[in-house]
């Protein structure tokens, strides 16, 4: 997006804080209920990342699959779970936790050493030289269109075999 | 007037409409009287004495319903780039597209004769 400086850095900042918060909320709260709509949160909040970087299609995809879809599927099997289970020990810390949490700040770290150490730049200059021109006068999704049904014509069918047998096999199985 | 110009009608829909509500709820809440009494604290149930648990068990068809969906998501997914860019392709395109939905239909159908889209 062309926003202005100081408002896209805004912008990234709160939707970044608003999804911490919410993974923090699909870690912590006790009720999985609650932890399950908290994981919806996240997944809303990098569908709006994607659209801050300008990739419409993968935003609109992130919102109908994983909120739309897993995120349904990850609640429906939540709620098959009793009401009297929820547990309601304290923080009682065991070796486990700690282990846990020393491997996870361990990569948390070293990711943000590698992303801002890494030359994202030269990536970028080397895949945008050998776009033609006449391609800027469409949409994103417009190109990832054409490019479906005109190069990928064969795979589009062959996607929707896989979704068949995929509907054939779930139901099958969930009949049972 | 904020950002974004072109899209000034819509912040300004979006700013009443999240206002509506808010202040519908807010008068009535002001402007109601509230008498509370025993009969007008329990629950609601068309009438009559309520009578049962309010917590009713999970079914497995609410969860046939939602795998169907997942399915036709995907599809959804696919079907949105080839919309955007209709215009521009030809008709050998739509035939593609057709026979697409086709496949899909069928499955549907299978799911359909297979009992997963009763309800009751």
């Amino acid at each position: 997006m062309d926003l202005p400086g100081p408002i896209h850095d805004i912008l990234v900042v709160f939707i970044g804080s608003v999804l911490v918060l919410g993974g923090l909320g699909v870690v912590l709260l006790t009720n999985p209920i609650y932890s399950a709509f908290s994981l919806g949160l996240v997944l809303i909040c990098i569908s709006l990342f994607y659209i801050s970087l300008n990739s419409y299609f993968v935003a609109a995809a992130q919102l109908l699959i994983y909120v739309g879809a897993i995120n349904v599927l990850i609640l429906f099997a939540v709620m098959f779970m009793n009401g009297s289970e929820y547990s309601n020990d304290s923080y009682l810390r065991t070796i486990r936790d700690g282990v846990t949490s020393l491997i996870c700040t361990t990569i948390l770290f070293s990711l943000m050493a590698t992303i801002s150490d890494t030359s994202w730049y030269g990536i970028l200059w080397t895949t945008r030289s050998n776009q033609i021109i006449e391609q800027e006068l469409t949409n994103n999704v417009q190109q990832i269109g054409i490019h479906l049904a005109t190069d990928f014509f064969l795979p589009f069918e062959l996607i929707s075999i896989i979704l068949l047998v995929s509907l054939i096999g779930a139901i099958t199985m969930a009949r049972q | 007037m904020f950002l974004l110009h072109e899209y000034d009608i819509f912040w300004a829909f979006l700013i009443i409409s999240s206002l509506v509500p808010i202040l519908a709820f807010w008068i009535s809440g002001v402007l109601a009287p509230v008498r509370e009494g025993p009969e007008k604290l329990s629950s609601y149930e068309s009438g009559i004495e309520p009578m049962g648990d309010a917590w009713l068990q999970f079914r497995i068809r609410y969860y046939m319903f939602a795998l169907v969906f997942v399915v036709f998501d995907v599809e959804t997914v696919f079907l949105y780039p080839w919309a955007m860019s209709f215009d521009v392709l030809g008709v050998s395109v739509f035939i593609e597209a057709f026979i697409f939905v086709l496949i899909l239909i069928g499955g549907s159908v299978y799911a359909w004769r297979k009992g997963a889209l009763e309800w009751s």
